[in-house]
């Protein structure tokens, strides 16, 4: 069965941007039903998951090996309702199948308080959310990867297959085993969970004991998958050009995966390990094809730490000599301390964004974020000297350690990088604003047992930051207690949790990431519906204890986790893998390790 | 000045007018065509489209000039690289910017499913006065340049510009003036000085 999209012409006349829901994008593979239909299904809204280039890579995998592979996003809730209300099924945006029809659902989990729109998509396809529900019927196997995919298990309940670490390493090979086995069997299931990067929350049981879990029953172990070297593995050589402008609406190259910093509180930064650089041949041919075949003006360079990348000054020369004239190259994640003249952007950006992450020398040390203050004022004296007039600042309150006195610092910064615009006269006024978020101890970094501060202490130590502004006309932003509170919960979750996301969701709360639909009252009646209490999972958790994630195998060991914690309540930097190996237990599959060792 | 007329259908008529401005943009640069660009601080394409037509209106007769060089047969470069729905169905070279927004002055347009009604009728009237979408009451006798019926389909010219009259909302009183309900709305041609 095929959706008719003439016949939602009513719904798509009442509804905000319907191109969302029309497909037919230019340059989206012209799609066949195959032996096994994939669709790729993110749970935002279609100009945020038509930026993502995660599910693109992982479409091109399932592409590549001979599968069908689709794509759908999370209608916005004018469309959502109208199709429930007219008993539309959800649908595909290439084929304009219903997702019920589909083999195999794939949902990327980009970030916790996404997980309701998971629930939201597979009600509106009118597939039962428990996976216990779906055991009788014919119903696709549900599953989920992506960063969150780490600690699935907030999730166990309702999907059927998890996908960890690099999708596009095991993705086919689960593709092949249900075909293989007679999709959702008891064999295939046997058979792909012996693949890394493959966990089935049906075949692990954590067993808990007063509360706390003792023991996995089960698959106790469970490793990524990872792949080795990027410039054998599939990208797309063109994109699907979004109908509506899409939040990053440009072309995309991964220049490396993984960082070399390990920041410690960064969880990509240690689940992305170890770090591998593409090629600067591979990345221009890539470069190159996307801006043919798009029409794009505008190339993002992206990596965790674009500044870290072997050969930057050999990569941009390439691109700059290979591209069309007038094509601009973005550089989002460059450090502070790899900013200089010849990598800046677009001559006529105004607007600069530093990351110094904690106001005091002495908690970046805590952090390892290794950037001192004069690296920040000589990098912003040099972009002012280029034309930047307006600076963006991210800072984080309740890292550990921390006390009133570094977010105070936050604000001699601030009076600092006045003091350096003020240097020379310029043209226009400078304008500063900071940005500080709640810090959020996620899994698999040497703060996953930190404890996050309580609504009353962000109040106490925003009144800290505030009080310690004295540079006039800074703007100050802060993230929302709730929001901060409830993506520690679910980052942090197990899976007891699953009952209240189901009862969040059933209380109507959906899109919780977007400020004006955050649903408060949903959420804290479903803590109480499911007897959660979130503090329970925002406490500081002991050394010894086991951790809802612990039977995954990121690849980096608890020990040297441990080891980092340690040191950062000392205040010693790690520094990064660059300058030495640090052990983190990668060190095998690491490029920059085998390189040190040899 | 390349002038080219092109279609909106196939899913194309819901995209927005800027939406749509930047796909033809897009599709000039997938075809290695260049368009020339504004010399102010901020650059942007000399590219000349007729007024927006409404949200998920179709049309066969949108009208477009391109400030660029080209030589060979642009309909083919152009239909190459452009998205679904949106092809170029015929194109001139002028000299001069034949500037669509000001100079097409009516547009025609077919829908099915108005009931069956005589449109001398409509005509003596010497005022039809309803409200628009931002609720302001328009007397639109003068702006409906012709109305008639065959068969089942109505045919009808609107005026565009100063004159402009929403298709959509001219069948809505159609419908709730005769009855019945509109499908098939489209755009079969503009008319001014330079369309073709």
């Amino acid at each position: 069965m095929k959706v008719d999209i003439d016949s939602l012409r009513p719904l798509l006349l009442s509804v905000e941007k319907p191109s969302r829901y029309t497909g037919g994008e230019f340059g989206s593979p012209a799609l066949k039903e195959s032996e096994l239909d994939f669709c790729l299904c993110f749970p935002d809204l279609y100009e945020v998951g038509m930026s993502n280039l995660g599910i693109k890579i992982v479409a091109e995998s399932l592409l590549k090996s001979g599968f069908c592979a689709d794509f759908c996003f999370a209608p916005a809730e004018d469309f959502g309702q109208g199709l429930k209300k007219r008993g539309v099924p959800l649908y595909s945006l290439g084929l304009k199948k219903p997702l019920a029809e589909f083999d195999i659902l794939g949902f990327s989990m980009q970030f916790e308080l996404s997980y309701t729109n998971l629930l939201y998509m597979l009600d509106l396809a009118g597939i039962p959310l428990l996976s216990k529900d779906r055991k009788n019927g014919n119903y696709p196997l549900i599953t989920i990867g992506g960063p969150c995919a780490v600690n699935p298990e907030p999730l166990a309940d309702f999907v059927d297959l998890v996908f960890i670490g690099d999708g596009e390493r095991v993705d086919a090979d689960v593709a092949r085993l249900y075909l293989k086995h007679g999709g959702k069997t008891a064999e295939f299931y046997a058979a792909a969970s012996k693949l890394d990067g493959v966990y089935i929350p049906a075949l692990t049981k954590p067993v808990y004991e007063n509360g706390k879990i003792i023991r996995f029953d089960g698959i106790a172990k469970v490793k990524k998958a990872q792949v080795q070297n990027l410039d054998e593995e599939v990208f797309p050589e063109t994109f699907a050009v979004p109908n509506c402008e899409s939040v990053h609406d440009r072309a995309v190259i991964e220049v490396m995966r993984g960082c070399y910093r390990g920041c410690r509180f960064c969880q990509a930064g240690f689940i992305y390990r170890p770090v591998r650089p593409r090629s600067v041949e591979k990345l221009t041919g890539q470069a190159c094809s996307l801006i043919n075949s798009t029409g794009y003006n505008e190339v993002s360079l992206n990596s965790l730490s674009t500044g870290d990348y072997p050969d930057l000054r050999g990569l941009l020369k390439s691109l700059k000599e290979n591209l069309p004239n007038g094509t601009r190259l973005a550089l989002p994640s460059l450090r502070v301390d790899s900013f200089e003249g010849d990598f800046a952007q677009d001559s006529r950006r105004v607007s600069l964004t530093f990351a110094p992450e904690a106001g005091s020398q002495r908690l970046r040390n805590v952090i390892n974020k290794d950037i001192t203050e004069e690296e920040i004022l000589r990098a912003a004296e040099s972009a002012f000297d280029q034309g930047y007039s307006a600076v963006k600042l991210y800072f984080m309150m309740g890292l550990p350690t921390e006390r009133d006195e570094d977010l105070k610092e936050i604000g001699k910064i601030c009076a600092y990088i006045k003091g350096a615009y003020r240097k020379k006269p310029r043209k226009k006024q400078l304008r500063i604003s900071v940005s500080c978020s709640t810090f959020i101890p996620k899994p698999f970094t040497p703060f996953q047992w930190e404890e996050q501060i309580s609504k009353e202490q962000m109040e106490q130590r925003r009144r800290a930051l505030i009080d310690g502004m004295k540079a006039k006309g800074v703007i100050l932003n802060w993230s929302d207690d709730f929001t901060a509170e409830l993506e520690a919960v679910l980052a942090r979750g197990d899976r007891k949790l699953g009952k209240a996301i189901l009862f969040a969701y059933l209380n109507g709360c959906i899109f919780d990431g977007w400020d004006n639909r955050l649903n408060k009252d949903g959420w804290e009646k479903a803590f109480g519906q499911a007897g959660i209490t979130p503090r329970d999972y925002t406490r500081s958790r002991g050394e010894d204890e086991i951790l809802p994630w612990d039977f995954i195998d990121i690849g980096v060991t608890k020990k040297f986790l441990l080891s980092e914690k340690k040191r950062a309540y000392a205040g010693e930097v790690t520094g990064s893998c660059l300058d030495s190996c640090k052990g983190c237990g990668m060190q095998k599959s690491c490029p920059a390790a085998t390189k040190q060792t040899l | 000045m390349i002038a080219f007329r092109y279609t909106k259908t196939d899913g194309a008529e819901y995209l927005s007018h800027l939406d749509l401005l930047r796909h033809i943009c897009r599709t000039f640069k997938r075809a290695g065509i260049e368009l020339k660009h504004s010399e102010g601080f901020n650059p942007h394409p000399r590219i000349y489209m007729n007024n927006p037509l409404g949200l998920g209106i179709k049309s066969v007769a949108e009208y477009c000039a391109a400030d660029c060089e080209f030589g060979g047969d642009f309909s083919a470069a152009f239909n190459a690289c452009s998205p679904d729905g949106i092809k170029c169905t015929a194109y001139k070279i002028f000299d001069f910017n034949p500037n669509y927004a000001y100079t097409v002055k009516s547009c025609s347009y077919t829908a099915e499913g108005i009931d069956g009604f005589d449109p001398d009728k409509f005509f003596s009237r010497a005022q039809i006065v309803i409200t628009d979408k931002r609720g302001r009451e328009v007397d639109i006798r003068r702006r409906v340049l012709s109305l008639s019926q065959d068969g089942g389909k109505t045919a009808f010219t609107l005026g565009c510009g100063e004159n402009n009259l929403r298709p959509d909302l001219f069948c809505e009183f159609l419908e709730s003036e005769f009855g019945g309900a509109t499908r098939g709305l489209i755009k079969v041609s503009a008319d001014g000085d330079y369309t073709f």
